[in-house]
């Protein structure tokens, strides 16, 4: 053996529970709409963004925008701007994850729910960008996975991805919704 | 059972709440509510929290909601009746590893024993500057707290899976699945009435990340997942980390005496 030493670490163990063990969709996009802005009318559109405005959203929030396309609802009530929903996706360590968030007419995140959770092992994984970020490491490479230590708030990969996610989303909101 | 159920991000990580139907989603949003105030109450990076105002004290009494006493009560209990497997006090230790972020204070001791944290209703006085971290026991303290609230809220039955700390309570059978350390998902059971929790311990050869050993004075956690069964989460979540370090021909009798089974 080398002189290296042995470190370890607590890692968090994903456990999956409930009938569908594998794949979990907790809202549509209706009942997103529905629980988020209740009793909001909503109107859809679609931002396409160009690669230069890609660009600025990575810049603005530090993490890429990966589609040129974005669906958004904007939820009214009696004519009044409630607020926006949308609906975007990431991928995590095991994980490929849907979720709404509602962003409201002042710009402060109204709520986020994940719409659909699935597991990607198994032959699941769809997007080849996250593979490539992950080829070549291991389940026991530190410095991806120092900061999953199981503690209260150290997020782990995925959860974090949503949260860059959320951050993303009101880069979007600012540039490209406005009340 | 018709049930309803939501995830959603909290405690670092995505929590699946989930109730009998009849009770709804008002009592999901107050287990999510009380996630959030568990967050904000326990958690070591936010220099916010109560337990950074402990942390940051200097020797005085630190007033605290009950939760956060009964919390160190509990962990306070677990230290000393597992010997110091279960250690909450190497805070100190770990800020000076740098793997966990240091928020100011007195210097602090590496680590302390059970009989530096003072407690009575309502306030906190550690006795020593040690760092008190509540990771191994938190998060399940706060399932229980969330399984409880859905409870008051008119839930018979629910259950609270927070990245693998998970509990269910009533007329509910949650099958589990459990991920190995190859990645692979396999089946493991169904649990009904009780808590789960699982801490997978890494080995990793490297000399550039410093050691983040948590057991007593030469014993490291020993790589593998670790999967306890308790009555409670916090109890679940704390016995993983006394499971991981225990040496083996001790581990079984060990555990069952301090209220757990390995799963």
């Amino acid at each position: 053996m080398s002189a290296h030493r042995w470190n370890a670490f607590f890692l968090p163990v994903a456990v999956l529970a409930g009938p569908t063990a594998y794949a979990t969709d907790y809202l549509t996009v209706a009942q997103a709409q529905e629980q988020l802005f209740p009793g909001a009318q909503f109107g859809e559109q679609t931002l396409k963004f160009s690669s230069d405005q890609r660009d600025r959203i990575k810049a603005a929030a530090g993490v890429r925008q990966r589609n040129e396309e974005m669906k958004v609802w904007r939820a009214e009530k009696n004519g009044k701007l409630q607020g926006w929903l949308m609906v975007d996706e990431v991928i995590g360590k095991h994980e490929f994850i849907t979720y709404a968030t509602a962003i409201g007419a002042d710009g402060k995140v109204l709520g986020i729910e994940i719409m659909s959770y699935r597991e990607t092992h198994g032959g699941q994984v769809r997007e080849q960008a996250w593979r490539k970020q992950f080829v070549g490491k291991t389940v026991s490479d530190p410095f991806k996975l120092d900061q999953d230590i199981q503690n209260i708030s150290g997020a782990t990969l995925s959860c974090r991805n949503v949260m860059d996610g959320v951050k993303r989303l009101l880069v979007v909101q600012q540039m490209f919704l406005k009340a | 059972m018709d049930v309803v159920r939501r995830m959603r991000p909290a405690l670092g990580t995505f929590v699946e709440a989930g109730a009998s139907a009849s009770a709804g989603l008002p009592a999901l949003d107050t287990a999510f509510a009380s996630l959030a105030l568990a967050q904000e109450r326990w958690s070591f990076q936010d220099p916010g929290s109560e337990l950074s105002r402990i942390n940051g004290s200097d020797g005085g009494w630190v007033p605290v909601h009950g939760d956060t006493v009964r919390l160190l009560r509990l962990a306070r209990g677990l230290m000393l009746a597992s010997g110091g497997y279960f250690d909450f006090t190497v805070g100190g230790a770990q800020v000076r590893r740098g793997s966990l972020p240091d928020h100011g204070g007195l210097p602090a001791l590496e680590r302390g024993t059970a009989h530096d944290v003072e407690l009575r209703a309502g306030a906190v006085r550690l006795q020593r500057p040690v760092r008190l971290v509540l990771d191994g026991i938190a998060k399940g303290f706060a399932v229980d707290l969330a399984c409880r609230a859905m409870r008051r809220a008119g839930a018979a039955s629910g259950w609270i899976n927070a990245g693998g700390d998970i509990r269910v309570f009533g007329d509910i059978e949650l099958p589990l699945a459990l991920r190995g350390e190859d990645g692979g998902i396999r089946p493991h059971g169904v649990l009904r009435n009780a808590a789960f929790a699982s801490s997978q311990v890494a080995a990793m050869r490297d000399d550039s990340f410093p050691a983040d050993i948590i057991g007593p004075a030469g014993l490291a956690p020993q790589p593998g997942v670790w999967s306890v069964l308790a009555r409670s989460a916090w109890r679940a979540d704390a016995l993983t980390k006394v499971a991981a370090i225990a040496p083996g021909e001790t581990r079984g009798p060990l555990l069952a005496r301090l209220g757990g089974q390995l799963a």
